[in-house]
């Protein structure tokens, strides 16, 4: 792979195998949204809000719940992946991600932010499980979400490598960069043992460690660049051959 | 009678929102920053009186912005307080150098808990 002029690229070292380390890191991931959504019960139960304060707050909690049971929910998955049988077959990534950015368009315009899917001129098959890849697009976008400026465009972007035989599927957000200390730590940890990605200093990188064990039942590999301002994380996966028999 | 400045640097917006609600609603001017690059350039703008500080922030912690506030003369004495979901983790003691005076719990506490920490470091 290579690095573009201005950015730094690092794969993500390999699955994390302490149970116990996982179960803290969720731990910990799910206190953000609870915190939040007591909080915002609390002021509602105490009243004195206008119809429009009390409707925006409703919504808050709405979306919160979801993300944190998008996370619950990826934690059971990623549980499972050793028992189950997960069906791989070709699939069109920009009708996949379409329906990712559809999903998630209202969870970013409340927080006053977009996503998008950038446009690609001819069509791309890979090799994947809808189920898994979808969970990993909206991992990272969650994940993009939360690091995005305001006001700013998260891009879905797809690409392809090696001529053509690797599929990339990148989430970037246009956000506060990593510092060169806190990138040297992470790359330092990557080489040393293997690690959840911490990219993101109040991360437990639990999220990419979800993502990356289903990448890793795909055959795939998750990775991040760091950009001057902000970050791609991306899923490399197999590209599907049916297009080149056609 | 003055209206006093509070500064919150806190990256989850929603959360940082309902403070701010909090805030004014008790007779403050309350003004976010999402992460410590932020709060510097705020803090040089509006002189807070006092600082809503989460230890988890995008960009670098809560820890390099006490330093950096630490580093000079007028920054040096705004109350700090650290609001977060680490506060089991934290020893007010250990961060009283650093100017934190109250650590609020971000699981456990109240709405207006933050009001009440900010009353006290005024």
């Amino acid at each position: 792979m290579s690095a573009k002029r201005g950015t730094h690229e690092q794969p993500y070292g390999g699955p994390l195998s302490d149970g116990l380390s996982s179960l803290v890191a969720a731990a910990h991931e799910l206190k953000a949204p609870l915190a939040l959504v007591r909080q915002l019960s609390l002021t509602l139960e105490a009243g004195e809000l206008s119809p429009d304060e009390k409707q925006r707050m409703l919504r808050q909690i709405s979306l919160t719940s979801e993300r944190a049971l998008r996370l619950t929910s990826d934690l059971t998955r990623s549980a499972r992946l050793e028992d189950a049988m997960f069906a791989l077959e070709p699939i069109n990534p920009h009708q996949l991600c379409e329906d990712i950015v559809h999903e998630l368009t209202p969870l970013f315009v409340a927080h006053g932010r977009n996503v998008r899917l950038m446009p690609r001129k001819h069509p791309l098959l890979l090799v994947a499980n809808r189920d898994l890849l979808r969970r990993i697009i909206m991992n990272f976008s969650d994940n993009a979400l939360h690091y995005a400026n305001d006001d700013s465009v998260v891009e879905i972007q797809i690409r392809a490598l090696n001529a053509g035989q690797i599929i990339r599927l990148g989430v970037r957000d246009y956000g506060p960069a990593l510092s060169t200390d806190m990138w040297k730590t992470l790359q330092t940890k990557l080489v040393v043992a293997p690690q959840p990605v911490h990219a993101r200093p109040q991360s437990s990188g639990l999220g990419l460690y979800i993502a990356s064990q289903f990448a890793d039942a795909m055959n795939g590999t998750i990775g991040v660049i760091r950009h001057h301002d902000g970050a791609t994380f991306y899923v490399d996966l197999h590209a599907s051959r049916q297009l080149s028999w056609l | 009678m003055k209206k006093y400045s509070v500064l919150i640097v806190e990256d989850d917006a929603w959360l940082a929102e309902q403070q701010v609600r909090v805030l004014t609603k008790a007779g403050y001017k309350a003004t976010i920053s999402p992460h410590p690059i932020a709060a510097i350039k705020a803090i040089d703008t509006i002189h807070p009186d006092a600082i809503v500080l989460d230890v988890l922030l995008t960009g670098s912690t809560a820890f390099a912005l006490l330093h950096e506030l630490q580093s000079y003369g007028d920054t040096g004495s705004i109350p700090v307080i650290l609001c977060t979901n680490l506060a089991g983790e934290l020893s007010l003691d250990d961060l009283a150098p650093y100017g934190v005076r109250r650590i609020l719990d971000k699981t456990t506490m109240l709405p207006d808990d933050v009001v009440a920490a900010v009353r006290s470091v005024l």
